[in-house]
C-alpha cells in the first residue's frame, strides 16, 4: 500500500510540471503588457522599461521559467506587484478561511447528501423519493449567490440567529468560527448536496438490484444492515468519485460565496489579483489549487483500494 | 396423512409492469414432506423461480401474491410481517441461487458473509460466529478453510462460491432449502460435485429441499418426485421414472424429447409430429470432400500467454475442412474460449500461426483484422444473446450492421432484402425486425445473433457456448438451425461448449482441452462412447443423462 502511494506521488510530478508550465505561460497568453499595467497610467516609457528589467521580463522565456520553478521549489512564490508583499505570505493569510469553508461544506454535504440518497433509493418511486429528488433539482438550479442572499436575509437579518457576514478564526473558539460558516456552507453546498444525493441514489439503485442484496435478504438481515453494510459500500466508488470532483466545484463556488458573505479568503484574493493583473499572486493561487486537486485525486484513488478489494494496482 | 412441512395451495403471483398486471404463477398447488428433495422443473418464464421466491418472501417489489396460501409448518408465510418474517428467512427456510458469484457480496470476506447469517439469528459473540463459519466451510468441503475465511468471492471459483452459498444457507439448520438453478453455469464435473454435496448435506441434516431447475436430467438424478411447470401452472407431477417413460402432458412430452440423452441425435430433439420437416434436410447426402482439397482452417502450434503466469493455451494445432463441424470442449479455464477468440482474430496469439483458406492471418494484429477481406469469412456467435446485442440497435440494425461494415452494402432496398433473407433463414419472423433486444425472447435473440453472424456469408462460424443461456426446447431448435446452415450453406462450425451432449450431437469431430493443451481428439461418437483418457471419461460420466434406456428396462 505504501509503495503504491509513493508510486502515485511520483506519477503526479509530470502533471504538476505541466500545470506549472501552463500557469507560468499565463503571463504571456493574457493580453496586456504587465510592465505597462504595473507602472500605471502616468508612467513614462523609461519607468516601464525599468520595471520590465527589474522583474526580468526582458529575459528569454525558458530562463524566466527555470528561475521561477527554482524559486518555487524553495518556497518562494514571488512578490506581489501590487502590495510588494511575498505571495506565499499573502496566500498563507487567506488560506484559513477558505480551507475552513471548504471543509465545513464537504462535511455538511457528506452528512446530508449520502443519507438522503440512500433513503431515496430505498424508497424509490415513493413520495419521500420524489420530495428528495425535487429538492435536488431545486438545489441544482439556484445560483450560489441567490441562495446566499436569501439565507442571509432570513436567518441573519430577520431571525438574527446567525451573523450576516464575516469570519472568525478557529483560534478564537469553535462556535464563533462555526457560526460564521454555517450560512456560507449551506449556500455553497446546495449544488454539491444535490449532485451527491443524486449520484448516491443512482449508485444505490444499481446495487440494490444485485443478486447479493437478495442473498442478504434471504439471510434475514435487517433493512439497516442491508442498506449500510452490504449496499452502500458497494455503491461507494461512484459516490467517492463525485465527492472528489465536487471539490473542484467548491473551489469555484468559494470565490462567489466569499464575496457574498465577506469572508477574507482566497476567493476574494483571487478576484482582487485578477482585477489588478497581479500575475505573481494569480500564479501562486492557481498553482496551489492545482496542487490541492491533484492531492484530492490521489486520496480518491487510495480510498478506492480501501473500499473495493478487487481494485489492485 | 401427517402434516406436510410445506404446502402451497392455489398460489397466484402477479407482477405489475408497464403493460399492467402480469400473472406469473397461476394456481400452483404443491406439498413438500420433511427431508424430501422435490424437483421443480420448467423452462424460463414457467414461474418456477417465482414460486420459490414467493415461498421465501424474496419477490421483487413489483411482484405480489394475489391469491392462495403458502403454509410452512402450518403458518401462512404470505401473511408474515417484520420480525416474524426475519425469523423465518435464513433460519427456518433458506435459499441458494443461480450464479453464485453474483449472489455473494463482492467486497466482503466470505467468512464475514457466513457469520452475518449466523449473527442475525443467534445471540452469540462474533468470535463464536466466526468459529461456526469455519466449521461450515469445513462441512461444505472447502480446502484450507482457515485461509479461505478472509478470501473475497472474486478469488474463488464458481463452484467454491456455490459451496459458500450452501454454507450460508445451512448455517442456521433450516428445515427447508430452496435451490434455484444451483448448478447452472458451472462445469459438468463441478456441477456433479456440488449437487452430490448438497444432496449429502440435505440427507444428513434431514433438510427438505426444492430443486428448481430447467434440466430434467439433473432433477431425475437427485429427486424422487418431480413437478413440471408450464406458464404458471403445474402440469404434471410424478416420479422421474414414470415421467420419462410415460409423460402424460403434451408439454412434458416436448420437454422430455428436447432433453438430450446419451444416444439422442439432433433430429430426435423434437416430438414426432414436428420431426418430418427436419428429417428431409438431414437425409440429404452431403457432398463428399474431394481428396486433396486444402483445409479451410489450419492452426499451427498456437499459444497464448497473458501478462503473467503460465500459458492459457499452449501448442494447439488443428485443421478443419469446409463445412465440417468441430467441437472444442473442456472445463472452464481449459483455454477453449481463448483458443476460439484467437481463431476469430479477436485476440492475438503469443506464438504459432493461423492459416485460413491458404492465407496466414495469425500475424495480422487483431485490432487491424477488421480491415482484412477475410473478416467477413470468419464470424462469431457469442454466448449470451442478452449481453452480446446492442440494446439500442433493433434486430434489423444488428443484422444490417455487418453488411454495411463488411459487405460493402448501402442502406436501401438491397440491404433490406438481404436482412430479411437472413431473418427468414434463421426462422425469425419479419415483423420482429423493428424490435429492440429487450422486446425479444431468449430464443429470438439467439436467432438475431446467428442471423448477424451469417449475414456476410461467412465460411467459418465460431460459436462460443451459443446455447448455454437457452432453454432446452429453444436449444433444440437452435441446434437444428446450426446443423442446417452447415449442411445447406456449407458453413464450417467451430463449436465451443462445456455441454458434451450438445457437442456429441452437432460435431463430426471433438477436441478435448485441459489446462490449455489438447488431451484427446477424434470422431465425436467414438470419443464419447469410448474415451481414452481419464479426464475425458470423467467429463462424460458427469453429464446428468436421462437414462431412458435403463429406466425403460427397469419399468418393464
Amino acid at each position: 500500500m505504501l509503495s503504491y502511494i509513493l508510486r502515485r506521488i511520483v506519477a503526479t510530478l509530470p502533471v504538476m510540471a505541466i500545470v506549472a508550465l501552463f500557469v507560468f505561460s499565463l503571463l504571456y497568453i493574457a493580453p496586456g503588457d504587465p510592465a505597462v499595467v504595473i507602472a500605471g497610467d502616468q508612467a513614462s516609457p523609461e519607468d516601464v522599461e525599468r520595471i520590465r528589467q527589474s522583474l526580468g521580463l526582458d529575459r528569454p522565456f525558458l530562463v524566466q521559467f527555470g528561475g521561477w520553478v527554482w524559486r518555487i521549489l524553495h518556497g518562494d512564490l514571488g512578490t506581489s506587484i501590487f502590495t510588494n508583499l511575498p505571495v506565499s505570505a499573502m496566500i498563507g493569510q487567506r488560506l484559513g478561511p477558505t480551507l475552513s469553508l471548504m471543509i465545513v461544506t464537504l462535511l455538511l454535504t457528506i452528512v446530508v447528501a449520502v443519507p438522503l440518497g440512500v433513503v431515496a433509493a430505498w424508497k424509490a418511486g415513493s413520495l419521500i423519493d420524489r420530495v428528495i429528488m425535487g429538492f435536488a433539482v431545486f438545489g441544482f438550479s439556484l445560483p450560489v449567490f441567490v441562495v446566499g442572499y436569501i439565507l442571509a436575509y432570513i436567518f441573519a437579518l430577520e431571525l438574527e440567529w446567525l451573523p450576516v457576514q464575516g469570519y472568525t478564526p478557529l483560534t478564537q473558539g469553535f462556535w464563533p468560527w462555526l457560526e460564521n460558516l454555517i450560512l456560507p456552507a449551506i449556500a455553497l453546498g446546495c449544488v454539491y448536496i444535490a449532485l451527491v444525493a443524486r449520484i448516491t441514489r443512482a449508485a444505490m439503485l444499481e446495487v440494490l438490484q444485485q443478486d447479493y442484496i437478495r442473498t442478504a435478504r434471504a439471510k434475514g438481515l435487517g433493512q439497516g444492515g442491508i442498506l449500510f453494510i452490504h449496499a452502500l459500500k458497494n455503491a461507494a466508488v461512484p459516490i467517492v468519485t463525485v465527492i472528489g470532483i465536487g471539490i473542484a466545484l467548491l473551489i469555484g463556488g468559494a470565490v462567489v460565496t466569499e464575496s457574498v458573505f465577506a469572508i477574507p479568503g482566497l476567493g476574494r484574493l483571487t478576484i482582487d489579483a485578477i482585477l489588478r493583473r497581479d500575475y505573481p499572486v494569480i500564479q501562486g493561487i492557481v498553482l496551489l489549487f492545482s496542487f490541492v486537486y491533484v492531492l484530492v485525486n490521489l486520496m480518491i484513488d487510495v480510498i478506492y483500494t480501501l473500499v473495493d478489494p478487487r481494485i489492485r494496482y | 396423512m401427517s402434516e406436510a412441512l410445506l404446502s402451497i395451495d392455489d398460489l397466484h403471483v402477479a407482477f405489475s409492469t408497464r403493460r399492467g398486471m402480469v400473472e406469473a404463477v397461476r394456481g400452483v398447488t404443491l406439498t413438500v414432506e420433511k427431508g424430501e428433495m422435490l424437483g421443480l422443473v420448467g423452462e424460463s418464464g414457467s414461474g418456477k423461480s417465482v414460486t420459490g421466491f414467493a415461498t421465501t418472501r424474496l419477490l421483487d417489489a413489483a411482484g405480489r401474491v394475489t391469491g392462495g396460501k403458502i403454509l410452512f409448518r402450518g403458518q401462512d408465510v404470505t401473511k408474515l410481517r417484520g420480525d416474524d418474517l426475519r425469523q423465518l428467512q435464513g433460519a427456518a427456510m433458506s435459499m441458494i441461487f443461480q450464479n453464485p458469484r453474483a449472489a455473494l457480496n463482492p467486497i466482503r470476506a466470505i467468512g464475514l458473509q457466513i457469520a452475518d447469517a449466523i449473527l442475525t439469528h443467534k445471540r452469540i459473540s462474533k468470535e463464536a460466529a466466526r468459529g461456526e463459519a469455519l466449521d461450515l466451510l469445513r462441512a461444505v468441503q472447502i480446502r484450507e478453510p482457515e485461509a479461505r475465511m478472509n478470501a473475497y468471492p472474486h478469488e474463488l471459483s464458481g463452484g467454491m462460491c456455490q459451496r459458500v452459498m450452501i454454507a450460508i444457507a445451512i448455517s442456521c439448520n433450516p428445515a427447508l432449502l430452496i435451490a434455484d438453478e444451483p448448478t447452472t453455469g458451472l462445469d459438468v464435473t463441478t456441477q456433479k460435485v456440488v449437487m452430490d454435496l448438497l444432496a449429502d448435506i440435505a440427507a444428513a441434516r434431514g433438510m427438505a429441499t426444492i430443486l428448481i431447475t430447467h434440466d430434467l436430467g439433473l432433477a431425475a438424478r437427485y429427486c424422487r418426485r418431480i413437478a413440471v411447470m408450464e406458464r404458471g401452472r403445474i402440469v404434471e407431477e410424478a416420479s422421474p421414472r414414470s415421467l420419462f417413460s410415460a409423460p402424460q402432458h403434451a408439454y412434458t412430452r416436448r420437454l422430455v424429447a428436447a432433453s438430450p440423452t446419451a444416444t439422442s441425435r439432433i433430429e430426435d430433439l423434437v416430438t414426432e409430429e414436428d420431426r418430418e420437416r427436419y428429417a428431409t434436410v438431414v437425409s440429404k447426402p452431403r457432398a463428399e470432400l474431394v481428396h486433396g482439397t486444402p483445409p479451410l482452417l489450419e492452426v499451427r502450434k498456437l499459444a497464448k500467454r497473458f501478462d503473467q503466469g503460465s500459458a492459457a493455451v499452449a501448442d494447439f494445432s488443428m485443421t478443419m475442412a469446409g463445412g465440417e463441424s468441430v467441437g472444442l470442449v473442456g472445463e472452464s479455464g481449459s483455454g477453449k474460449s481463448t483458443t476460439s477468440r484467437m481463431i476469430c482474430r479477436l485476440i492475438d496469439p503469443s506464438e504459432g500461426d493461423i492459416v485460413f483458406d491458404g492465407h496466414s492471418i495469425g500475424y495480422v494484429a487483431s485490432r487491424d483484422f477488421h480491415r482484412s477481406r477475410l473478416r467477413k469469412d470468419i464470424q462469431m456467435v457469442f454466448q449470451d444473446p442478452n449481453e452480446s446485442l446492442n440494446p439500442r440497435f433493433t434486430a434489423f440494425d444488428c443484422i444490417a450492421h455487418p453488411l454495411l461494415r463488411l459487405g460493402g452494402m448501402r442502406a436501401g432496398e438491397a440491404l433490406r432484402e438481404r436482412v430479411e433473407e437472413c431473418a427468414v433463414r434463421v426462422g425469425l419472423p419479419l415483423d420482429l425486425l423493428p424490435r429492440f433486444p429487450h422486446q425479444l425472447s431468449g430464443g429470438q435473440k439467439a436467432r438475431v445473433g446467428i442471423a448477424r453472424a451469417i449475414a456476410c456469408r461467412p465460411r467459418l462460424l465460431v460459436l462460443d457456448e451459443p446455447t448455454a443461456a437457452l432453454d432446452v426446447s429453444v436449444q433444440a431448435v437452435v441446434l437444428q438451425l446450426l446443423d442446417r446452415l452447415r449442411r445447406e450453406n456449407d458453413i464450417a462450425l467451430l463449436f465451443v461448449s462445456h455441454d458434451l451432449n450438445v457437442v456429441r450431437m452437432l460435431c463430426d469431430r471433438t477436441i478435448v482441452l485441459r489446462n490449455g493443451g489438447i488431451v484427446e481428439q477424434g470422431e465425436s461418437r467414438a470419443l464419447f462412447d469410448n474415451p481414452k483418457t481419464d479426464y475425458t471419461r470423467k467429463l462424460v460420466e458427469a453429464i446428468p443423462h436421462i437414462e431412458t434406456g435403463e429406466m425403460l428396462a427397469a419399468a418393464l
